[in-house]
C-alpha cells in the first residue's frame, strides 16, 4: 500500500467551529541545511486531545516545539509554510513572541520546576507580565494548583521549595505553572515518560479534565498512552505525516500500512 | 462492582457502561421469555408478535456491547480481573442473544399452534419454563453480584432440565401415535421444549463465564473439579 | 544451556584465580597511593599555617590595626594603614572587575554564545589568566600613573582588576553553563524575555558558583605585590584619598621582610598571618552567605 506524504484526514467534527483551531499548512522545517519536517499539513481541533506518535527522530517533538516557536532558541533554524492559531499566523511579525508563548503553555519531558518555592513557580508567568497584586497571585495559585489536581497535597506548604516534591507532583506543578496563564493550547512533550505508573495514571486523568478547558497536543512514544488519553492521533515517520484520524480509527483499523506496521510493532 | 475505583474515571465509566448494557440486555430477554411463555399458554399471538419485534433491540445491544468491549480493550489495555470482566461481558452478550433467539423461536411456533386447536399437554411445559426462567434469572444475578457459586450451580440444574425435556418428548411421542392428525402440533411442542432446554444450556454457559470472570477458573467441558486458569 | 551457565559461574568463582589476585593487589596499591598523596598535599598547607601562627602570633594585637608602621629600627607600631589599603584596593578591583566579568559572561553565554565576539572574549580571557602579575602593574602604570602623574590607590585597583578579570569572567561563564538548560527552556516557554530569564532564574541559580569564582580571584589579588609596587607604591600614613600612594599588606610584607631589623621582620610575619586570616574570613563568609539552600 502506498503511503501518501500528505495523507491527512481531518478527524470527524461535529459542527464545531474549532476544527481548525491550530492549523499547520504545508510546513517544512530545517535545522540549518538538514530538513526535519516535510510538507506537514494538519488541523488540530479545539478542546480535544491530539496525540503525535512515531518512532524516535520522526519529527513529532520538532513540530510540537514549533507551535510556540521554541525551536527559535536554536541557531540556524528556518521554515517554510505556516502555522495559524485561531486564524492568526504565529509567525506574523506583528505578533509579539512573548504574547504567543503566553497563550501556549508547554510541559516538558523531564519536569523542570524552578529552584524556587511552589508558590513562586506557579506565579512566575504572572510576575514576568508585571502582575504583582498579592490577591491576584493567591487566586491564580489556588486555581492552577486545583486545576492540576495538586492543591490538596501542597496547600499547606506553598512556600516550600518545589524541588522537594516527588516526580509526579513536580510534573503536575509544571502543568499548574503552564495553565496559570490560562493559555489556549497546552503542549505536552512526553510528559509521563519519567514517571511511575501511578503518577502517570494521575497525570492522564488530569489531561482528561483539562481538555474541557484547553486544547491539548501531546507527544508520546507510548502508544497505549495515546489510546488512553487522546481523541485524535497523528502518526509521523521520518519527518512526514503518514496518517491522522480519530484515535479509535487509527488503532483499530488504520488506513496506511506503515501505520499498522508501527502500531502492531512490526517496525520502529 | 465490589472493588475500589480506578484512577482513570473514564475507565470506570467504560466498565460500568458495559455492565449496565449486559444487565439491560438480560432484562429485555427475561421479559421476552415471559412474553413468549404467556403467548403460548394464553394462546395470544399478539404477544408472540411483540416478542419477535422486541428481539431487534436485543440484537442491537449485542452489537453495542461487542463494539464497546473492543474499544475498552483498545483504549485501556485492562489486565487481571478487569480484562476478565470485559471478555466475559462480550461473551455473555452472545449467550444472552442466543437465549433471546430461543424466545423468538418459541414465539414463532406458538403462533402456528395458536392457529390450531389447543393441546392440553402444552401445560406440561410450565414447569420447564419455570425451571429455565429461574436458571436464567440466577445467571443474571450471578453476573450482577459477581457470584461464582451460583454460576457453578447451574450445571446440575441444567441436567434436571434435560431430564424434563426428555420426559416431555416421550410423552408427546406416545400421544402422537394415538392422535396422528395432531402430529404437526405435537412436533411443534417438542421443538418448543427443545428451545426451552437450549435456554438452560445457554444459561449454564453464562454461569461458566461468570466463574471464569470472578474466580479465574475454567469449568467448561469438564465434569471434574474446576481448574484454575492462571 | 546449563553447561554454559555453570561455566560462566566458574569464571566468576575464581577459575581465573591468579589474575584476580593480581587485580585486587593492584587495586589496593592504588588505594594506598591515593591516600598517601592526599595526605601529602596537606603537608605544605598545614606547614605554612603552623609556621605563620608560630611566627606571626606573638605580635598579633589590636595595635597592628590601629597603629602606623614603625620607622626603621623602631619598635612598636602596626600596619593599620596597610590593612585599610589592601581592603580598599581589592574593593576597587572588584568594583571594576565583577560587573565587567559577570556581564561579559552573561553576554557570551546567554545572548550570543556563538558570536565571534563571544569566542574572541573567551580566547582572550584564557590567555590573560596566564599573564604575569607584574605586567598588569606595568600596564596600569602606563595607563593611570603616567597620565595622572602620581601613584594612587585607584591605579592599584585598576592593576588588580586586570588580574582578577579573566578569572571572574571564566568562572562566571562556567557558573552560567552549570545552570540547567531546562530552567531556561521553562522560562522562555512561559513567555519570559532573555533579560527576565537571566535576572530571575539564571543568575540567582549561578550565584554561589559565581561568588566562589570571585573569592578565588580576590584571594589572589589580595596577595599580589608586583602590580602594587608600580601603581600604589607605599605610604607610611593613613589613607586620605584614593588619589594618593597607598600602603598595602603585600607591599608591607615585601618591604619589611628585607629589612635587617628583627622587629620589622617580625611585623612581616604578623602581616602575613593577618592577610591569610582576612582572605579566609572573606571566603567563609561568601560560602555561607551564598550557598545553595
Amino acid at each position: 500500500m502506498e503511503s501518501q506524504a500528505t495523507a491527512v484526514t481531518s478527524p470527524a467534527q461535529d459542527a464545531d467551529t474549532g476544527a481548525n483551531f491550530l492549523k499547520v499548512t504545508s510546513f517544512n522545517f530545517f535545522y540549518g541545511k538538514k530538513q526535519a519536517l516535510f510538507d506537514i499539513s494538519i488541523s488540530i481541533p479545539q478542546r480535544q486531545v491530539t496525540a503525535f506518535i512515531g518512532p524516535s527522530g520522526c519529527g513529532k517533538s520538532t513540530l510540537l516545539r514549533n507551535f510556540n516557536r521554541m525551536n527559535e532558541l536554536i541557531d540556524g533554524v528556518s521554515h517554510q509554510g505556516d502555522i495559524t492559531l485561531n486564524g492568526q499566523s504565529i509567525f506574523d511579525p506583528k505578533l509579539e513572541l512573548i504574547a504567543l508563548r503566553r497563550s501556549i503553555g508547554m510541559v516538558f519531558q523531564k519536569s523542570n520546576p524552578f529552584p524556587k518555592s511552589i508558590y513562586e513557580n506557579v506565579v512566575y508567568s504572572l510576575r514576568i507580565a508585571g502582575q504583582n497584586n498579592r490577591k491576584m497571585l493567591d487566586e491564580t495559585v489556588e486555581r492552577s494548583l486545583r486545576g492540576a489536581a495538586l492543591w490538596d497535597e501542597v496547600k499547606d506548604r506553598l512556600h516550600d521549595s518545589a524541588l522537594g516534591l516527588s516526580g509526579g507532583q513536580m510534573q503536575r506543578l509544571c502543568i499548574a505553572r503552564a495553565i496559570a496563564n490560562n493559555p489556549q493550547v497546552l503542549l505536552m512533550d512526553e510528559p509521563c515518560s519519567a514517571l511511575d505508573p501511578i503518577a502517570t495514571a494521575k497525570v492522564e486523568e488530569l489531561i482528561h479534565d483539562l481538555k474541557k478547558s484547553f486544547t491539548i497536543v501531546i507527544v508520546t512514544h507510548n502508544m497505549q498512552q495515546a489510546t488512553r488519553c487522546s481523541d485524535n492521533t497523528a502518526f509521523f515517520y521520518l519527518g512526514k505525516l503518514i496518517e491522522y484520524d480519530r484515535t479509535t480509527k487509527i488503532f483499530s483499523n488504520p488506513s496506511q500500512k506503515q501505520t499498522e506496521d508501527y502500531i502492531t510493532g512490526r517496525f520502529g | 462492582m465490589p472493588d475500589g475505583p480506578h484512577i482513570s474515571g473514564s475507565f470506570d465509566n467504560a466498565l460500568h457502561s458495559l455492565r449496565n448494557n449486559v444487565l439491560m440486555m438480560s432484562r429485555l430477554t427475561e421479559r421476552n421469555i415471559a412474553n413468549a411463555a404467556k403467548g403460548l399458554f394464553d394462546r395470544d399471538s399478539d404477544l408472540s408478535n411483540v416478542v419477535i419485534a422486541d428481539d431487534e433491540e436485543i440484537d442491537l445491544l449485542e452489537i453495542q456491547i461487542d463494539r464497546d468491549g473492543v474499544e475498552t480493550l483498545l483504549r485501556f489495555q485492562p489486565v487481571a480481573s478487569d480484562l476478565r470482566r470485559v471478555v466475559t461481558a462480550m461473551k455473555s452478550s452472545v449467550n444472552i442473544e442466543r437465549i433471546a433467539d430461543q424466545a423468538v423461536n418459541i414465539a414463532r411456533r406458538s403462533r402456528k399452534l395458536n392457529a390450531e386447536p389447543a393441546l392440553p399437554i402444552v401445560h406440561a411445559l410450565e414447569p420447564m419454563f419455570a425451571h429455565a426462567t429461574n436458571m436464567f434469572g440466577d445467571a443474571i444475578r450471578a453476573y450482577a453480584d459477581d457470584n461464582a457459586d451460583i454460576g457453578r450451580s447451574l450445571k446440575a440444574r441444567d441436567r434436571e432440565l434435560d431430564e424434563l425435556n426428555r420426559k416431555f418428548a416421550e410423552a408427546c411421542t406416545e400421544r402422537m401415535a394415538a392422535e396422528p392428525h395432531a402430529i404437526q402440533r405435537y412436533l411443534n411442542l417438542i421443538f418448543i421444549a427443545r428451545f426451552i432446554e437450549r435456554i438452560g444450556d445457554h444459561a449454564t454457559n453464562l454461569g461458566e463465564d461468570i466463574v471464569y470472570s470472578v474466580a479465574a477458573e475454567e469449568i467448561r467441558h469438564t465434569q471434574a473439579a474446576p481448574v484454575s486458569v492462571d | 544451556m546449563e553447561n554454559t551457565f555453570t561455566e560462566n559461574l566458574d569464571f566468576f568463582r575464581g577459575a581465573n584465580a591468579a589474575g584476580s589476585a593480581r587485580r585486587s593487589a593492584g587495586n589496593r596499591l592504588l588505594n594506598v597511593a591515593c591516600i598517601l598523596l592526599a595526605l601529602l598535599t596537606f603537608v605544605p598547607l598545614v606547614s605554612i599555617l603552623i609556621l605563620l601562627l608560630e611566627k606571626g602570633l606573638p605580635l598579633l594585637s589590636w595595635d597592628v590595626f590601629t597603629q602606623l608602621p614603625p620607622a626603621s629600627g623602631m619598635e612598636g607600631g602596626g600596619f593599620g594603614n596597610a590593612v585599610v589599603g589592601t581592603l580598599v584596593m581589592v574593593g576597587l578591583a572588584l568594583v571594576l572587575a565583577v560587573p565587567l566579568g559577570v556581564l561579559s559572561a552573561v553576554y557570551a553565554n546567554e545572548y550570543a554564545p556563538n558570536s565571534r565576539l563571544a569566542h574572541a572574549v573567551r580566547f582572550v580571557a584564557k590567555l590573560l589568566t596566564g599573564i604575569p602579575s607584574i605586567i598588569c602593574g606595568v600596564f596600569a602604570y602606563a595607563v593611570v600613573v603616567l597620565t595622572t602623574g602620581h601613584f594612587s590607590a585607584w591605579a592599584g585597583g585598576v592593576a588588580l582588576s586586570l588580574l582578577t578579570l579573566p578569572t571572574i569572567f571564566l568562572t562566571a561563564e562556567q557558573a552560567l553553563i552549570g545552570v540547567p538548560k531546562a530552567y531556561r527552556e521553562a522560562s522562555y516557554g512561559l513567555g519570559a524575555t532573555t533579560f527576565q530569564t537571566i535576572w530571575r532564574i539564571v543568575l540567582p541559580d549561578a550565584l554561589p558558583a559565581i561568588m566562589t569564582g570571585i573569592m578565588l580571584a580576590t584571594a589572589r589579588a589580595a596577595g599580589e605585590t608586583a602590580p602594587l609596587i608600580f601603581t600604589a607604591l607605599f605610604s607610611q600614613y593613613w589613607m586620605h584619598s584614593i588619589q594618593e600612594p597607598t600602603a598595602s599588606l603585600s607591599v608591607l610584607i615585601y618591604n619589611f621582610s628585607s629589612l635587617p631589623f628583627a622587629h620589622q621582620v617580625q611585623m612581616a610575619w604578623t602581616a602575613s598571618l593577618v592577610l591569610v586570616i582576612l582572605v579566609t574570613i572573606a571566603n567563609v563568609t561568601a560560602q555561607l552567605a551564598f550557598r545553595k539552600k
